[in-house]
């Protein structure tokens, strides 16, 4: 009885150990959707999975993407962010970024990690390693994320909180500007989802509808997490955020071209005097333009991915509550108190639209104020030299805003810091230079150096209230050796988006993350098309140099009678003179017979 | 002492044109800094402010790819007020180290060893300028004036070569190999001079005290004195970045490797932009070789006047700012060479239309400096085969005037 006990509790305590890794586990997908100004919508795609710390670490993934799982354990990666990002996010319309730009990254494609390594050269090896076996995985170039591409931010990233103390953790940053995010990084980004684009909201994923978006961003994060009970888990999170243009989105893929709409569907101003048959002065259209997910997706949403624990809300739509949304009736919708936010509880695999149709618009949704504006040009003219110039506005009229700026350069261009100037501009509108240690806080700065290391400079600055702040400074582009230009040489070269980071007023929220464009910085160009010509018109001039003095230095000085005395014992000397000879002998012959 | 009055009028003259030059146009110095005529990579003025304002942030200036001068300038420049918002005392600092050049040319013309030394008394003696035309024509030249109102920090190496050499023909062997160290120290290719200077100081030597001491030793002596310059100068710099390697190689390792193609007249810049990887550092050892090579042959044959192998040799190095250096030390060949007219007008033409107006490409550019270039070895062998001409001419006087061949 005794034994049969021990046995059983055995058994019991075997079960256990088994089941408790797969316990903390879990999958939760949310889509958020929301109507922006001009006619655009937000889709807010949003997956995440936990996995335990020490599952992870004995390869035992259930939700966890097992290829980037090894990857990261390969290359001693404790924290990971990965994005991909095309477009240009339309801050004057649309407002705030969605998560506050913390999913966002710089156009292109933008990786950071932070590495257990002992010393930074390990940590920078181990990078390359991951960079490499991203590449492959993702079907991007990160391979040329190489050691000028490559920073080491000190104050523009944090790492999460949760990391073991016993790791040397060393941050590594870079960025690909000229990368252009595609469908073939599509396809890999879904295959680490448990439901791979086949069920659930990932479903609605198209190529053909993500690439055309006016502005879209992928991203993964992999973090560690410890809650307060329990063991550590590592997350990944992956999210995909798009603004769709509704019109161009629902236009058929077999018509893609816009037409004009028909006269009898103007609505013309009757009130203009100048309105006639032929003549109409368009009225601002007031209804909001309908649309359903299919329409706008191409496809349909496929239920809910059956992996889903907890909430089955997966899909929330963010309108005035007064507005109509038509559904599915099998689907429950519950509202929230905000008077905006609706989610639906999805059924798995059973197909679910939404469909909101055309009708008057009363009221908006809210979008909340702009902490700060920021844009980023470059100016000058010629392929010798030119500045940067970064104009900040800080709109609001009360606090001043604190931020870091944080720049990498590409070493051929070389800034000249100590040209760095800030000029002000107050309510009145009239700009003033100040110095600039009156807006910048700190300056971190890492020169480039040729061919090894990109510039990295790192700001922190201050915008008073209500005010735009201008800062420039020269560079200089440097020329480069002929195999290091790229085939479209003339078309210019990617400088990487500016990333600003506004700390929270109240140290509860996370930052704010604010990515310029990414510039194009034309260089001077050589020839391409003649290394040889070069090569032997430059030898030739240095060789006639040399010929020339050694030519004066090794010979010695005659009269002119004496060279012609020299000149007739020589071999040449004595063969002209044979010339001379014969001729005058044929000469006088021919004087002869005559 | 009496001052002598043309010359205080000349150099009165060209430090007040120099002057006025800043105050009427007052953005005629940021100009001409940004010309690639003017400034290469290695002694811009602007780079030299990038490296004074990370000098006195305390970052190393060498540790990034765009100060590459020498250490010792940047406690030098940090006591002139800061260029930009006080141009004036950078441009009279320039503007002096323009006179005491042309001062130092005026000791070297004044004591005539041009015309005649210990083994050689030239023929035409009388056709010779005095020291204030000298330092006129030197002070006057619009390339010497570029130069100044440019503010390249190579000033500083033609004024250790000039005081090298004033101080050689003066019998002062050991501040001249003092002013070589310095020299040598600012950019390498001074100590090419090595051996003409020390057998100019010797002949002096010989001249002045009758007792000829063995030339080995004297020469062994003031190698010694010259390494012991240079030494101490590094020495100097050590303690003022830290850390030795890093400035060794973002200096002298970037002259002598050129990995900043950045154009200039010089030859170099296309060549190595277009070159093939596999053969980069064949050629910059040929090129090297190439400019080396001329230091023996010139030694050899022209023993005899050894200031005229000095100024020879000035005429290889990489910018205007030197070459404006050898039309000054002339004598003989006095044409208006047209090749360098010519190039000097076209360059900055070409130069705009390949930069700026983008209807021309680089082969404008470089066209005109294999112009340059072969103007100034056309100008140069000249010069040589003039000097040579008149040496043997001392020895056959009878063949004065007449028609000669080389064989």
């Amino acid at each position: 009885m005794t034994v049969l006990f021990f046995f059983l509790s055995l058994l019991s305590l075997v079960c256990a150990s088994l089941s408790s890794p797969s316990a903390p586990s879990d999958y939760h997908e949310r889509l958020d959707l929301q109507p922006l100004p001009q006619s655009s919508l937000l889709a807010s795609f949003n997956f995440r999975s936990n996995t335990s710390q020490e599952s992870f670490e004995q390869r035992h993934f259930r939700y966890f993407p097992r290829a980037l799982g090894q990857i990261l354990q390969h290359a001693h990666t404790k924290e990971l962010h990965l994005r991909f990002t095309t477009g240009r996010w339309d801050a004057e319309s649309w407002g705030p970024r969605p998560w506050n730009g913390s999913k966002e990254g710089g156009t292109g494609v933008e990786l950071w990690a932070w590495i257990d390594a002992v010393d930074d050269e390990r940590a920078f090896a181990k990078w390359i390693t991951l960079t490499q076996s991203l590449s492959g995985l993702f079907c991007a170039s990160m391979n040329f994320v190489d050691s000028t591409r490559t920073t080491r931010p000190v104050v523009s990233f944090d790492p999460a909180e949760d990391h073991s103390p016993a790791s040397s953790l060393h941050l590594l940053h870079g960025t690909l500007p000229g990368e252009v995010v595609c469908t073939e990084n599509l396809t890999p980004f879904l295959k680490l989802l448990p439901c791979k684009g086949k069920a659930g909201i990932s479903s609605l994923f198209d190529g053909h509808k993500l690439f055309d978006a006016s502005w879209q961003s992928m991203s993964v994060d992999v973090r560690p997490i410890c809650p307060e009970q329990g063991e550590c888990l590592v997350q990944i999170e992956q999210t995909v955020d798009m603004v769709l243009d509704i019109d161009r989105s629902k236009r058929p893929r077999d018509n893609p071209i816009p037409r004009p709409v028909p006269n009898d569907q103007l609505a013309c101003d009757a009130s203009k005097p100048y309105h006639s048959d032929d003549t109409c002065y368009p009225l601002e259209n007031t209804l909001e333009k309908g649309w359903s997910l299919a329409e706008v997706f191409g496809r349909s949403l496929n239920g809910v991915c059956p992996l889903t624990e907890g909430n089955p809300e997966t899909v929330c739509l963010r309108v005035p509550n007064e507005r109509r949304v038509d559904i599915p009736p099998e689907v429950t919708e519950t509202r929230q108190a905000d008077g905006y936010t609706r989610c639906f509880a999805l059924h798995p695999s059973t197909p679910f639209d939404l469909s909101i149709p055309e009708q008057e618009v009363h009221s908006q949704v809210p979008l909340k104020e702009r902490s700060l504006h920021a844009e980023r040009t470059i100016v000058g003219h010629g392929q010798e030299r030119g500045g940067m110039r970064i104009i900040f506005n800080n709109p609001s009229e009360t606090s001043p805003v604190e931020f870091i700026y944080f720049e990498t350069l590409p070493w051929f261009l070389r800034p000249f810091v100590h040209t760095l100037q800030a000029t002000i501009t107050g309510h009145d509108g009239v700009r003033r230079q100040v110095p600039s240690s009156q807006i910048v806080k700190e300056t971190f700065y890492r020169p480039a150096i040729d061919r090894k290391r990109g510039t990295q400079l790192e700001l922190t600055l201050s915008v008073p209230a209500a005010s735009t702040v201008t800062l420039t400074y020269d560079f200089e582009k440097a020329i480069l050796r002929y195999t290091e230009y790229p085939p479209d040489a003339n078309r210019g070269f990617n400088v990487a988006p500016a990333v600003i980071r506004l700390n929270p007023q109240d140290n509860e929220s996370s930052p704010i993350y604010i990515r310029t464009t990414s510039l194009l910085l034309p260089l001077p160009t050589p020839d391409f098309s003649m290394p040889y010509n070069v090569i032997i018109l430059t030898s030739t001039v240095i060789a006639l140099a040399f010929g020339n003095i050694f030519n004066l230095l090794v010979r010695r000085f005659v009269s002119k009678e004496e060279a012609a005395a020299l000149m007739a014992q020589t071999l040449k000397g004595r063969l002209l003179g044979k010339i001379v000879a014969l001729r005058d002998r044929i000469r006088g012959k021919t004087s002869k017979t005559e | 002492m009496p001052v002598d009055r043309r010359k205080a009028l000349v150099f009165g003259a060209a430090l007040a044109l120099r002057l006025v030059l800043l105050l009427l146009f007052p953005s005629l110095p940021d100009l001409l800094t940004g010309r690639v005529e003017v400034s290469t990579p290695v002694n811009s003025f602007k780079r030299l402010q990038e490296g004074l304002f990370l000098y006195t942030r305390n970052i190393s200036p060498y540790d990034g790819g765009v100060f590459h001068q020498a250490p010792i300038l940047l406690p030098l420049f940090s006591l002139l007020p800061n260029s930009r918002d006080f141009p004036l005392p950078t441009a009279v600092f320039y503007s002096l180290i323009d006179l005491v050049n042309a001062n130092a040319l005026i000791t070297i013309s004044d004591s005539g060893q041009s015309v005649s030394s210990r083994l050689y008394s030239a023929l035409r003696k009388d056709i010779r300028w005095d020291g204030a035309s000298i330092a006129a024509w030197f002070l006057f030249n619009p390339f010497t004036i570029a130069t100044c109102l440019g503010r390249p920090t190579s000033v500083l190496t033609t004024s250790g070569i000039l005081y090298a050499v004033s101080n050689a023909v003066c019998g002062n062997s050991f501040n001249a190999m003092l002013a070589l160290g310095f020299a040598s120290y600012l950019s390498i290719y001074p100590a090419l001079l090595f051996i003409p200077l020390v057998i100019l100081c010797y002949d002096i030597q010989v001249q002045k005290a009758k007792t000829p001491s063995s030339a080995t030793l004297f020469a062994l002596k003031h190698f010694g004195i010259l390494l012991a310059s240079v030494a101490g100068l590094l020495g100097i710099s050590a303690l003022i970045i830290g850390d030795f390697g890093e400035f060794v190689s973002a200096t002298y390792g970037f002259q002598l490797l050129v990995p900043d193609l950045t154009p200039n007249i010089g030859l170099w810049w296309y060549f190595f932009i277009e070159i093939f990887d596999s053969f980069r550092e064949f050629f910059l050892g040929v090129f090297w070789l190439h400019l080396a090579g001329y230091v023996g042959g010139l030694t050899v044959r022209l023993r005899q006047q050894p200031l005229f192998i000095i100024t020879s040799l000035l005429a290889f190095s990489p910018s205007s700012s030197h070459t404006r250096l050898m039309t000054a030390v002339m004598r003989y060949t006095f044409f208006a060479s047209s090749a360098l007219l010519y190039a000097t007008l076209l360059g900055p033409a070409f130069y705009h239309l390949w930069i700026y107006a983008g209807s021309g490409n680089a082969n404008f550019f470089y066209a005109i400096t294999l112009v340059w270039s072969l103007g100034l070895s056309i100008l140069l062998a000249d010069t040589i085969f003039a000097a040579l001409r008149e040496e043997w001419e001392l020895e056959n006087p009878e063949m004065r005037g007449k028609d000669v061949r080389q064989v």
